[in-house]
């Protein structure tokens, strides 16, 4: 803590939002975001997950150390900071589950794209592929090696069918509208733009939203 | 399974996001500042008031170690206007959200500036911070639980966005803060659950037919939108998969007309034809 952070703490005007503060925002946003849309969201490409990481890990290690000495002033601290790890690695782990039952729901549509591939991360498409693998192995032992060989492929496309299935994308949502905007909606008798006003709570399908969550006007909720 | 929830907060996680919402708290007790993975708590030192996140606050109180300063929107007088106002002035809407907080400015005495607003960084501080951080500055826009909609100066008549969850938590663990007897307050709350819940229900005869491509729910709290989230979204949801031929028809129809339009009303014939060749 240096002489600005010092001034920066009593000085009443200064609203700038901390780093801090908004990485649990994002955080929490991109995991109510997951929970909520029927297709697995891009990884979040600004480092925010390495970075609360990193921190979660730092402050393991200091949860660590202060059990050392049971002072009965630092213990409790001790409870509140490892209250709010909880809470930080609750946040985590659901974002990391929820995404993982995504892409079990639909491994190969995720894996085929490569557009949609770019969504997920290392592990996560590591995890996706050999997922995959075991899976088609474990039907070709037990009753797909017995058919045709080309009849034993799990992304066949033939009649214009394809045999991968792949999320509803139509699938209604509620969102949070941040600033005013026009939306573009379509709907079963009849398509029309929606003027929204900052606050709004809009229900409507997720292909309409998902150009305003991605730009940053709308949020799910 | 990796996750056996439906799409969709639950209640249970629209609790958790309540418990972020910052309120103020009078300590009873010195505690120093704690370096939290969220930043540093403020030190605490009686009675100086100082605004912690709920879940603090709670632990906080179970210990004994300080009382919680209910909102103002949680007074019985709040109360009473906000269920006047939905049963008597609009008995169709649910009332409205809290007005995005201002603050005066430092450079500019006299100006008030919204707190939410893209460009309300910049002013103050355009000097101390580098062009990329300003950038991402711009591009956070606060909203609940992080905008402070339950702290002690929030405005009165508004309900916020967690107010359901707040309320209980608050009424549950620290009933001996709030401003009346927390019976009082608790048979008010009910009245809105009651009231609300009504044009929650009634909200969904909008959807009838579902011609609308949408519906807006303005000023809707998180519980009760958790509450019905699964039969909303099942209704529009299972409305349009039956509507669904129709309105495969309908795109067809109106893109022919906008075709026909273009090409002067010849094209949609040549196709025919060659069809049935």
């Amino acid at each position: 803590m240096d002489i600005d952070d010092i001034l920066r703490e009593v000085d009443p005007v200064s609203h700038q939002i901390p780093q801090e503060t908004r990485d649990l925002q994002d955080l929490t946003r991109a995991w109510v975001a997951e929970r909520s849309t029927p297709e697995l969201l891009a990884w979040p490409s600004n480092g925010l997950f390495e970075r609360i990481n990193d921190k979660i890990k730092r402050q393991i290690e200091r949860v660590e150390e202060m059990t050392g000495d049971m002072d009965p002033k630092t213990n409790f601290a001790l409870i509140v900071i490892q209250t709010e790890l909880e809470r930080y690695k609750y946040l985590v782990r659901s974002f990391l589950r929820t995404r993982i039952a995504k892409i079990d729901k639909h491994l190969l549509h995720y894996i085929s794209n490569d557009n949609l591939r770019t969504r997920m991360s290392q592990i996560e498409e590591a995890y996706a592929r050999r997922h995959q693998l075991l899976l088609h192995n474990h039907y070709l032992n037990s009753f797909l090696g017995t058919f045709p060989p080309t009849m034993q492929n799990l992304n066949d496309t033939a009649g214009n069918i394809s045999m991968i299935d792949s999320p509803d994308l139509d699938s209604a949502v509620f969102i949070r509208l941040l600033k005013d905007a026009e939306i573009e909606c379509h709907g079963v008798d009849v398509d029309g733009v929606l003027t929204g006003k900052e606050g709004d709570i809009v229900i409507l399908r997720w292909s309409d939203a998902k150009s305003l969550v991605e730009k940053g006007d709308a949020e799910l909720v | 399974m990796a996750l056996p929830l439906p799409p969709g907060l639950t209640q249970n996680e629209v609790a958790f996001l309540a418990e972020m919402e910052m309120v103020t708290v009078v300590p009873r007790q010195r505690l120093d500042t704690i370096d939290l993975l969220s930043g540093r708590t403020p030190q605490l030192r009686p009675p100086h008031r100082a605004q912690l996140p709920l879940w603090l606050a709670l632990l906080l109180k179970k210990q004994r170690r300080a009382n919680i300063v209910p909102p103002a929107w949680m007074h019985p007088a709040s109360l009473a206007e906000i269920i006047h106002r939905e049963t008597k002035e609009d008995p169709e809407a649910f009332s409205a959200p809290p007005p995005p907080p201002s603050r005066a400015l430092y450079s500019q005495p006299g100006t008030a500036r919204r707190l939410n607003h893209h460009a309300s960084y910049l002013d103050d501080f355009s000097q101390t911070q580098d062009s990329q951080q300003q950038q991402q500055q711009q591009q956070d826009i606060l909203s609940p639980p992080f905008l402070p909609s339950n702290v002690a100066e929030s405005p009165a008549g508004y309900l916020p966005y967690h107010w359901l969850e707040v309320a209980e938590a608050l009424l549950t663990h620290a009933g001996d803060d709030m401003p009346a007897p927390a019976g009082e307050v608790r048979s008010l709350l009910r009245d809105l659950v009651e009231v609300r819940a009504a044009k929650m229900r009634s909200s969904t005869s909008a959807l009838e037919g579902f011609g609308d491509a949408w519906l807006t729910l303005r000023g809707v709290g998180a519980m009760e939108l958790a509450e019905n989230r699964a039969f909303l979204a099942g209704l529009v949801d299972g409305v349009r998969k039956i509507g669904a031929s129709a309105e495969a028809t309908r795109r067809e129809e109106e893109e022919e007309a906008r075709r026909g339009g273009e090409y002067g009303g010849d094209g949609d014939e040549d196709s025919d034809e060659d069809m049935g060749l």
